[in-house]
């Protein structure tokens, strides 16, 4: 791939893409203020602050549901995903604003092979899931199957780069579809991670004030 | 705001107060879901069912589909893309009626099994806003709703009965207390508690009442009922009505402060005691100078001070609980129904799940009043009925009557062999008494020879109903159908008459409705002593066929099996306001 391209891929494309995302996020977050809040006007009875800082851990905690505790699996699978996710944005950063010496060689880059190629799998698997379970497919959209899709394709570019980072080729393809991520992450389902810290923080403070959460254990 | 040029005006109006009703809570409940059907198999419609349609985030998508037309910003430039879409017709309001109201009782559990946190039960109540505020709703809630901005309270209670049904169980109680100073204390000021009631205590199950009076007897409380503004249900919570919501606790509210109580109560009451303490004051914007307590709290505190002893050998039976969706998931009372149980039964066991896991009576959300629903709520009961099955339980104790109700339906239509009682009756029957004196039934009070009139197409039933009542004083007629109900009323009016609803040919109903509409029999009270088909629900609707044909509701309900107390004490009731009226 033509050096000049790669550069673009590597510096004006990604702030491209993360000016898009920042100033959408922005507006996002601005908006959602702009809403007024349900206010409890009661005493609390339980502990707002413990119930908020549980619930917002229970992302870590699967044996605080029983969706989770029945289908483990799905934990595990949205914990490689995200975990995936995670380090496949840190690795498009490390190569535009680093150099691809830094994930080259050694414990970090057998890791990111790993977590790439498991989050892959693991993508695939929901693709699957979403296709053919007759209840995921009656609650999926266009954008439910495009977003999946996605990540589906870039796990896959982010594994053939990741284990030859020199390839410019797969280096460029994979480094347009982060930016292409970024972008339209904003416009999508995948702009969840915007709401999931309000989402937490209302269902811990709504159900902490009432002495609901965190849940007393049952059996 | 989209285009609405073609729609109706009421359809029009839906989408508008849909746009109005967004709050913070909302807009992030609606824009966080991901579609990862977490959830699904936490619903007892789904997993009754496996139908997708049932499915929490398929229900929830009815909803937000217009959150995604109308707020999301993908939404408005490609629709299709993220599943927005408008209400058009008439139909859709319909077909979203089905859904927020028939395929959902707003019970939480899916809001608990949500990795992100969507309170869906939140999108239902405000769908169900929309559609009530257009008239689009199921009859009963309307009908309810509509009582209770008449008269204050959901079962349309004159002030007459009320006080009169107060002041009967006060003689019923100084008669079992032996006590002829006992009183239910009405209006009394500067009381420690004032209690508020389901008005399901007033017009049908005096038991809880009764219960709640002799434990605060024995536990010498100063305590209160008021006059007005002692019904702590509130369809507002049901019926997605904030201003109905509103109206119930400013009277709640309003009684307690003119009576200068220390703290309002409720009686053991689900959806009342959330739309009490915890909805209410945040609808009527009030900052209220006085706590608010449940029936349960002040019952463990009344343990734990020693105010009263229970003997849990006085109740030799095996008994589960079962936690009250809006105690448990909405009202944060979990624990001191079981420290009340442990004390006051022989056995406890628990259900399983339990707590915030349990699942629904499936009888929430007001579904016990959406007669159009119930097979459908009859069906999804067996998750709850297999629930109960596993325990063993000889009784299900519960601190709701919404609940009591749902759980009595499912028991019966699945045949299981347990009875339903709130845990303040077990509380009562547990209690040790400083002097226990005990008074057969049948010493109380009756009016002489009164003529009763038994309609059962039974004869083990006649017989069993004749017996209880000659020895207990009265007189009475039989009948085993319609025509032969008619033959008797022709040549004497009883007092009272006693109708089976299940009877071959022209029904109970029937019968029911041609006394209701008759001149010469409409002041006759009527005590419906019926069981259920389980083979036919249908047969036994007679909450829609009264909403239908709009009649008075029966004077008294009771249940086959029958329980010969309860019965008697309807009975009894339903005389003596004869009388006095």
């Amino acid at each position: 791939m033509d050096a000049n391209l790669i550069s673009f891929l590597k510096h004006e494309l990604h702030i491209i893409a993360l000016a898009i995302m920042f100033t959408v996020y922005v507006a996002k977050v601005l908006w959602i203020l702009r809403f007024k809040p349900m206010v409890e006007r009661t005493p609390a009875k339980g502990n707002e602050r413990k119930a908020i800082a549980t619930s917002f851990f229970s992302i870590a905690m699967p044996w605080s549901m029983e969706s989770t505790r029945k289908k483990w699996y799905k934990w595990v699978e949205f914990s490689i995903f995200h975990i995936g996710i995670a380090f496949a944005i840190i690795t498009s950063f490390m190569v535009s604003f680093g150099s691809v010496g830094a994930i080259e060689g050694g414990a970090f880059q057998r890791f990111l092979q790993i977590i790439f190629v498991a989050s892959l799998v693991v993508s695939l698997v929901r693709t699957s899931r979403r296709v053919f379970s007759p209840v995921n497919r009656a609650i999926s959209h266009p954008d439910d199957y495009f977003s999946i899709g996605m990540m589906v394709v870039w796990f896959s570019l982010a594994v053939l780069f990741v284990f030859e980072p020199h390839n410019t080729l797969k280096m460029g393809l994979y480094l347009a579809v982060t930016a292409f991520l970024i972008a339209y992450v904003p416009f999508s389902k995948m702009s969840h991670y915007i709401m999931w810290p309000f989402a937490r923080y209302y269902f811990g403070k709504h159900f902490g004030h009432r002495g609901v959460y965190p849940k007393i254990k049952g059996t | 705001m989209g285009n609405q040029t073609n729609k109706s005006e009421r359809v029009s109006a839906a989408v508008q107060s849909f746009q109005k009703k967004m709050n913070r809570q909302s807009i992030i409940s609606f824009g966080v879901c991901v579609h990862c059907g977490m959830c699904t198999e936490s619903c007892h419609y789904y997993l009754a069912t496996h139908d997708t349609r049932m499915a929490p985030a398929y229900k929830a998508d009815r909803v937000r589909k217009l959150y995604k037309k109308y707020f999301d910003w993908t939404g408005k430039l490609l629709p299709r893309w993220v599943g927005a879409g408008d209400l058009e017709s008439e139909s859709d309001l319909q077909e979203l009626m089905d859904v927020v109201f028939g395929s959902c009782t707003m019970c939480r559990r899916c809001t608990f099994n949500c990795p992100m946190g969507v309170d869906k039960a939140l999108l239902m109540r405000i769908a169900r806003g929309v559609l009530f505020e257009q008239g689009v709703a199921p009859k009963g809630v309307i009908d309810v709703a509509k009582d209770q901005w008449e008269t204050g309270n959901q079962m349309g209670i004159s002030d007459e009965e009320y006080l009169e049904t107060i002041e009967w169980l006060t003689e019923e109680l100084q008669a079992e207390l032996d006590d002829p100073t006992f009183e239910i204390p009405i209006d009394k000021k500067n009381c420690n508690i004032v209690y508020a009631v389901n008005p399901r205590e007033i017009k049908y199950a005096p038991l809880s009442l009764m219960a709640a009076a002799k434990i605060f007897y024995v536990a010498k409380e100063s305590w209160t009922m008021s006059s007005k503004g002692w019904d702590n249900t509130n369809f507002g919570l049901f019926a997605g009505d904030n201003a109905l919501g509103a109206h119930m606790g400013n009277l709640v509210f309003d009684s307690v402060e003119r009576l200068n109580g220390k703290m309002l109560v409720t009686s053991e009451c689900g959806h009342g005691y959330r739309a009490t303490a915890w909805e209410s004051p945040n609808w009527t914007g009030r900052d209220l100078k006085f706590p608010i307590y449940n029936f349960l709290e002040i019952m463990q505190d009344y343990v734990l001070s020693g105010r009263i002893i229970l003997d849990s050998s006085l109740v030799p039976y095996k008994v589960t609980y079962h936690d009250p969706c809006n105690l448990s998931r909405s009202g944060g009372i979990t624990e001191e129904p079981r420290f009340l149980l442990t004390r006051s039964v022989a056995e406890f066991i628990e259900m399983h799940p339990n707590r915030a896991d349990n699942f629904c009576c499936t009888g929430g959300g007001g579904a016990m009043s959406m007669s159009e629903y119930a097979k459908r709520r009859l069906e999804t009961a067996i998750v709850k009925a297999n629930q109960l099955k596993s325990t063993g339980a000889d009784i299900v104790a519960t601190a709701c009557h919404n609940c009591v109700d749902g759980l009595t339906d499912l028991i019966k239509h699945y045949k299981l062999n347990m009875k339903v009682k709130l845990v303040g009756e077990l509380v009562a029957d547990a209690m040790v008494f400083e002097k226990v004196v005990a008074v057969p039934v049948h010493k109380v009070a009756v009016p002489a020879e009164k003529v009763i009139l038994i309609v059962d197409d039974e004869p083990d039933v006649v017989t069993f109903l004749s017996t209880l009542f000659i020895d207990n004083g009265f007189r009475t007629l039989t009948a085993a159908s319609y025509e032969q109900a008619m033959e008797i009323l022709a040549l004497e009016q009883p007092d009272l008459i006693t109708l089976d609803l299940i009877m071959p040919g022209t029904n109970g109903l029937d019968l029911y409705h041609t006394l209701r509409t008759d001149n010469e029999f409409k002041e006759i009270p009527i005590v419906f002593v019926t069981g259920v088909n389980p083979d036919n629900p249908k047969q036994l609707d007679h909450r829609k066929f009264i909403y239908e044909h709009q009649l008075p509701k029966p004077d008294g309900f009771v249940e086959k099996p029958i329980d010969k107390e309860f019965l008697l004490m309807t009975v009894r009731k339903c005389l003596e306001q004869k009388v006095s009226t």
